[in-house]
């Protein structure tokens, strides 16, 4: 057995692992997948909305906050980091508006990050509950309130939601639709083994006595709501998800800002891994899961592309010099004779695979229930997202590694 | 254990794996027998032309029907090993076909040296090709070189057909009786091409070149 076939198999066994996982996850537990915990208790809640730069989407932000249907909803602080457009201006006016509801703030200068944003907001708020959320989100009537019920149970340090992309008007953004509902599935999936990841910044709510004892935010980090999930889940704190509690989120329309998101969501994580690498093993779900998780996603993505890459270029030359050749000797440059349509078992498993994957998808896409408006992908996007979108995953991995050592880590 | 579920989800992929796996070697199992049963037939016709060959001078066998004998073995040769190359290319899990191949290499070697012979016996109105190349050649550039050589030989047998006797031979091999030939040769270096033990090719030619020193 050769070299690349060994690393073959054993990416294969991997990959069929997780495959198994999540589908015995998915089967165990598809019946509680939307269910919520009753509201025994509406405990008062605040939030934080973060804005820079967001004059266009804040006030509807505010809007839907404001009208989510949560009757105990005590304060909406909404941080104005420093904005070069009129979002401050905005704020103000919807201060008014909400009059006691809303309060409009700004930082000194600007924090230069989420985290910075959100712990300036967080020193206005003295509810049992603290919420986030963007100026660029938008949570759905009811949002709030069902996201409660979990707070009954006082292991729970955060809930997080379901963020959906609002804007999908081209093909990336119908993509990234597609994306946000795949990770919204697999999130809510990993919470019945405790392992959820991350909080969202469109809408998370915290327990603010939990929050306010590890620390608020870390500004350091480039992904501040993966870093306070590790750190709940380092000090012991479950964090739960609430399907019905949708979200909306506006994701980037061109390819750069995308990219560039991506990247920080990246760095954002490695920073976790290296923070957090001495729980290995240790720390329940932590250390047993959320940690190794991460760090063969990256070793593996890493070292297969490094395998594709080699592959690729290897496949380059041979057709180009096969193609230099047969010019040169006046043959054909294909034949039909060349073509090997005998199937080996590698090309077998990788069939399944994809067929799990491609199914895996399909499950969660038709495991959310979204209003008419925001229309199901179709088949092209569906197919642009499995075989190309997908791949630019380790690509991403990759790049974010390099800017980590070569010493970016700011937002921009 | 909290979560069972991550073992139950192991247990699972090793025995999916293990499943897969053994079909894997089942599969490539049949295609090695496969070739071994084709090489059965063959090693029987080849006995038979050696059979030919000893009694070609004692009794009344005519030059054509040796000749015949030879061209369908080879012909027969040719393309199970097209079909051992295919499978090779897709075997991943069990041991290379390295054995098999070697068989068809000392085959062939055979009948290149039976057919040099025929020609002197019977006289030569055929031509033999003889494409020595390196199966294991890593070296992409000399790869590519190989395949399109196989490309212009396999177009001048088909358009010559009988006429020629197309003898592709892993010169690669421990073979003893093939590494003799070859010295006899001088050839240093692969793939080359023998046209009727006179003309080499050492370089890349095309098929029209071939084409001009065959009979």
């Amino acid at each position: 057995m050769d070299f690349l076939t060994k690393v073959f198999l054993v990416y294969s066994f991997i990959a069929f692992y997780f495959m198994f996982l999540f589908v015995l996850i998915y089967l165990k537990n598809v019946k509680k997948i939307s269910q919520v915990p009753k509201i025994t208790k509406e405990y008062p809640i605040s939030f934080v909305i973060t804005c820079y730069n967001e004059g266009e989407s804040v006030g509807k932000a505010i809007d839907n906050l404001a009208n989510n249907g949560y009757s105990n909803l005590k304060k909406i602080v909404v941080v104005d980091d420093c904005s070069k457009d009129n979002s401050y201006e905005i704020i103000k006016k919807y201060e008014k508006k909400y009059p006691g509801l809303v309060m409009a703030v700004q930082t000194p200068k600007n924090t230069g990050c989420a985290a910075g944003a959100k712990n300036y907001g967080s020193k206005f708020v003295t509810t049992d509950l603290i919420g986030f959320t963007d100026g660029d989100s938008f949570p759905e009537p009811g949002a709030v309130k069902s996201t409660i019920g979990f707070f009954d149970d006082l292991k729970v340090g955060a809930v997080t939601s379901t963020v959906l992309v609002k804007n999908r008007m081209n093909l990336l953004t119908r993509m990234q639709a597609i994306e946000y509902i795949v990770i919204k599935f697999t999130r809510k999936l990993l919470e019945f083994v405790g392992s959820i990841y991350v909080t969202p910044g469109p809408l998370a709510i915290y327990r603010r006595e939990y929050f306010e004892k590890i620390g608020k935010f870390d500004d350091k980090n480039l992904t501040e709501d993966i870093e306070i999930t590790w750190r709940m889940l380092y000090n012991g704190y479950d964090v739960k998800m609430s399907v019905p509690a949708k979200v909306y989120s506006i994701a980037p329309e061109k390819f750069k800002p995308w990219f560039r998101q991506r990247i920080r969501w990246n760095k954002g994580g490695i920073q976790c891994m290296f923070k957090y690498a001495n729980t290995f093993g240790r720390k329940g779900m932590l250390g047993a899961f959320v940690l190794p998780f991460f760090v063969f996603s990256w070793i593996l993505g890493a070292f297969g592309l490094v395998i594709l890459l080699y592959r690729a270029i290897r496949t380059i030359i041979v057709r180009y010099l096969l193609t230099t050749y047969s010019v040169e000797a006046h043959t054909a440059i294909l034949r039909m004779s060349d073509i090997n349509l005998n199937p080996s078992i590698l090309a077998f498993i990788g069939f399944v695979l994809l067929i799990l994957s491609v199914t895996y998808s399909l499950i969660a896409l038709f495991s959310i229930k979204e209003r008419k408006e925001y229309k199901r992908p179709t088949i092209f996007t569906f197919v642009i997202f499995e075989f190309f979108y997908l791949l630019a995953y380790p690509v991403i991995l990759v790049m974010s590694a390099f800017e980590l050592i070569r010493g970016k880590k700011t937002w921009s | 254990m909290k979560y069972p579920v991550f073992l139950q989800a192991l247990a699972l992929t090793i025995v999916v794996f293990l499943i897969g796996m053994y079909s894997g070697i089942a599969l490539e199992d049949s295609r090695m027998n496969q070739i071994t049963d084709y090489q059965l037939d063959s090693e029987v016709a080849l006995i038979d032309v050696i059979n030919l060959d000893n009694v070609l001078s004692s009794m009344d066998v005519s030059c054509e029907e040796l000749k015949q004998a030879n061209f369908d073995l080879l012909d027969r040769v040719y393309e199970e090993a097209q079909v051992l190359d295919q499978y090779e290319e897709v075997q991943r899990l069990t041991k290379k076909f390295n054995s098999l191949h070697k068989k068809y290499d000392v085959l062939r070697s055979y009948l290149w040296v039976n057919a040099i012979e025929i020609k002197e016996k019977c006289g030569d109105d055929f031509n033999t090709i003889v494409y020595l190349y390196n199966n294991s050649e890593e070296d992409l550039t000399i790869k590519a070189e190989q395949n399109v050589w196989s490309k212009i030989l396999s177009e001048v047998k088909q358009e010559k057909g009988q006429d020629v006797l197309l003898i592709p031979i892993d010169a690669n091999t421990d073979l003893i009786s093939l590494h003799a030939i070859l010295s006899d040769f001088n050839v240093t270096r692969y793939p080359t091409v023998v046209v009727n033990e006179k003309t080499i090719f050492s370089e890349l030619a095309s098929k029209e070149e071939v084409l001009a020193v065959l009979k």
